[in-house]
């Protein structure tokens, strides 16, 4: 019954930081939504027993990544003034709902069909740091080898893209 | 010992790509010298990817790797395309930068490393590693699109490209998600047992989850509904890097997408109706775009959408699966040949700062330089599917693989398109040839585009008379 009503909480919070995210003017009062969002979602974790993944939510997204974003958008220093007028606002409102709205239908549809299931703690550690290990690094070696080619990729992508060039003519 | 030959190649372009990551941080490693290393590491990539050719079909350390890569005549063919597409990228870059200076010698660290992340696309067999390589490409050429800081187009491109590519990539994640929840596994061949086993429409969960991901994979090979970023983005890409996005990519995620819906019959044959439509409107609506360009680099790239309709086609009517393979390569090497020596040839004529990229700017290029615009128009004969070229023997495969599925509208469309996209091949070869030249050609004094583009021509002809089993 708890479990229920926690899930429930944290499902609204989450949308409600989700559009919060989207229909935020400054970008300040969007990161502080997608905060809760990633918050709330650590809530989502920790009702499904998944203990490793709750805290490396809560340390690795909602703080050391929102903090840094937050500290970039500090550092940019964004006034009203600074940004940009969107006259057309609500047209995109509403073309956006035109397109969102059936893929919304056909996902109320899919889950719908879903058969219910009662949450409950899952014995055995499941979750948990060693747990998580073994199944890593037994059944998905692979995948986990190559995220650390997409991460080199992208740290040579930022070093190009943002990074002082040696030849610039 | 055979998985390693077959994984050979990978881990030879991806440590490549890493060495020379690691060169380019040195002050006198000048981008001439991170050229020919990248070449070197490409045909090295090439001829061992030559040696794993015959060696039958394995799931790569299928302990280790619990069976999530698959080394097979299929991979290795789509291999042997994108190291020959690497290979052949970073000889006409090294024309193309001697006249524009914007390169910096990470140039070539990351072709090799988007050239990893396609070859492991094309090997990948569940869902997550196919969605990492999936990103490890695309953001290797994001930043290759946006190379060129300076200028306003290439960051336009690079923009709209990151966006709407992050849009197509949460795309796949939700799906892989949710094809997770109703199969209970990412493997495909788990997932063909599910589906064999149940049927397609048994989990609705499963419908949108291969939904969603056809949807990216759509995106990403530019069919009909998510065409239109592909032109902007060719657009303001490199001249060098449009050719290489035009070519392995397309390789790369068609492998994907053909090894992901042709796992199951079932899978296959409840989108085949959808499809049939997609790759008509591909079709046609690629074009119409083509016919109203005026630049080249876009009426190619409107081309590259006409013909990922062509291949659609191959994937709607599936006959057996060797053979449709078999065809899905074979027009693959067939538009990267053509496709990779039309740029090869624009690279060096395009001139400094891009200069020459309209269908008027090429006025008379057949006076000027002859070699040059013969050239060109045997890679547009080819793309138009003129015999005797390899573009011919493609179409002519796919057309057969069509009619032998039963589905002649698509084979009589397909020609029909073929007809209508004559129209902007050959504007391009009148415009060579029966005009009086207005310009000098000069450009810069780097032979190795210019010995791409003579020695592709030489290919268009012999890949032509490469047998395909039927």
């Amino acid at each position: 019954m708890i479990a229920e009503l926690l899930f429930s909480v944290f499902a609204v919070l989450a949308i409600i930081g989700g559009l919060g995210l989207v229909l935020a003017r400054h970008p300040m009062n969007g990161a502080i939504c997608l905060v809760m969002t990633m918050i709330s979602l650590a809530g989502l974790y920790s009702l499904l027993s998944a203990k490793l993944i709750f805290v490396l939510q809560l340390i690795v997204y909602a703080g050391a990544i929102m903090s840094l974003i937050l500290f970039i958008i500090m550092f940019l220093n964004i006034r009203k003034e600074d940004l940009p007028k969107e006259e057309w606002r609500w047209a995109y409102y509403l073309g956006g709902i035109v397109v969102i709205a059936p893929v919304g239908l056909l996902m109320t549809k899919a889950v719908k069909a879903l058969p219910g299931s009662e949450a409950s703690i899952m014995g055995n550690g499941f979750g948990g740091v060693k747990e998580v290990g073994v199944v890593l690094f037994r059944e998905w070696l692979l995948p986990f080898e190559i995220v650390s080619i997409l991460l080199l990729v992208s740290l040579v992508g930022a070093v190009v893209l943002a990074g002082k060039r040696r030849v610039e003519q | 010992m055979t998985d390693l030959l077959l994984l050979l190649p990978v881990l030879i372009i991806t440590s490549g790509a890493i060495l020379l990551m690691l060169l380019a941080a040195f002050e006198n490693v000048r981008d001439e010298i991170a050229c020919f290393g990248a070449m070197v590491i490409f045909l090295f990539g090439f001829c061992m990817q030559l040696f794993g050719l015959g060696q039958g079909d394995a799931r790569i350390f299928s302990g280790v790797f619990n069976e999530m890569l698959v080394g097979n005549s299929f991979t290795a063919v789509a291999g042997l395309i994108i190291t020959a597409c690497g290979f052949f990228t970073c000889l006409s870059s090294h024309t193309y930068f001697k006249q524009n200076r914007f390169i910096t010698s990470e140039y070539y660290a990351l072709t090799a490393f988007a050239a990893s992340g396609m070859m492991l696309l094309t090997m990948a067999q569940e869902l997550i590693t196919a969605f990492i390589s999936l990103e490890i490409m695309s953001l290797a050429i994001y930043v290759l699109v946006g190379m060129h800081r300076r200028n306003i187009k290439a960051t336009e491109a690079v923009l709209k490209y990151l966006m709407l590519g992050a849009f197509a990539g949460g795309f796949f994640a939700m799906g892989s998600a949710l094809m997770y929840g109703g199969t209970g596994s990412t493997k495909f061949a788990e997932i063909a047992g599910f589906i064999s086993a149940n049927g397609f429409f048994a989990s609705s969960i499963l419908v949108v989850g291969a939904f969603f991901i056809l949807v990216a994979l759509l995106f990403k090979i530019a069919a009909f509904p998510f065409h239109a970023w592909v032109v902007d983005v060719y657009d303001g890409a490199a001249m060098p890097v449009t050719g290489f996005m035009a070519t392995a990519l397309k390789t790369a995620v068609f492998a994907v997408f053909a090894n992901f819906l042709i796992l199951d019959g079932g899978l296959q044959a409840s989108w085949v109706e959808y499809l049939f439509y997609i790759a008509v409107f591909t079709m046609f609506g690629g074009n119409l775009i083509a016919i109203g360009q005026n630049s080249l680099k876009r009426m190619l790239a409107a081309s590259g959408i006409v013909h990922s309709g062509y291949l659609l086609i191959a994937l709607v009517a599936f006959t057996s699966r060797d053979f449709t393979a078999n065809v899905i390569v074979f027009y693959l090497a067939a538009y990267a040949v053509a496709t990779m020596g039309m740029f090869a040839a624009l690279s060096y004529l395009s001139g400094e700062d891009e200069q020459r990229i309209t269908f008027d700017d090429f006025r008379g290029l057949a006076k000027v330089r002859p070699f040059s615009a013969a050239a060109i128009s045997i890679f547009l004969l080819s793309m138009a599917g003129i015999p005797p070229t390899v573009g011919f023997m493609g179409k002519f495969y796919i057309i057969v693989n069509a009619i032998n599925a039963g589905q002649v509208l698509l084979a009589v469309l397909a020609i029909v398109s073929s007809v209508i996209s004559m129209w902007y091949y050959l504007r391009l070869i009148i415009t060579m040839y029966f005009h009086e030249a207005r310009d000098d050609f000069a450009v810069a004094k780097s032979p190795l585009a210019q010995a791409t583009t003579f020695f592709l021509v030489f290919c268009v002809f012999a890949l032509s008379l490469l047998p395909v089993s039927v």
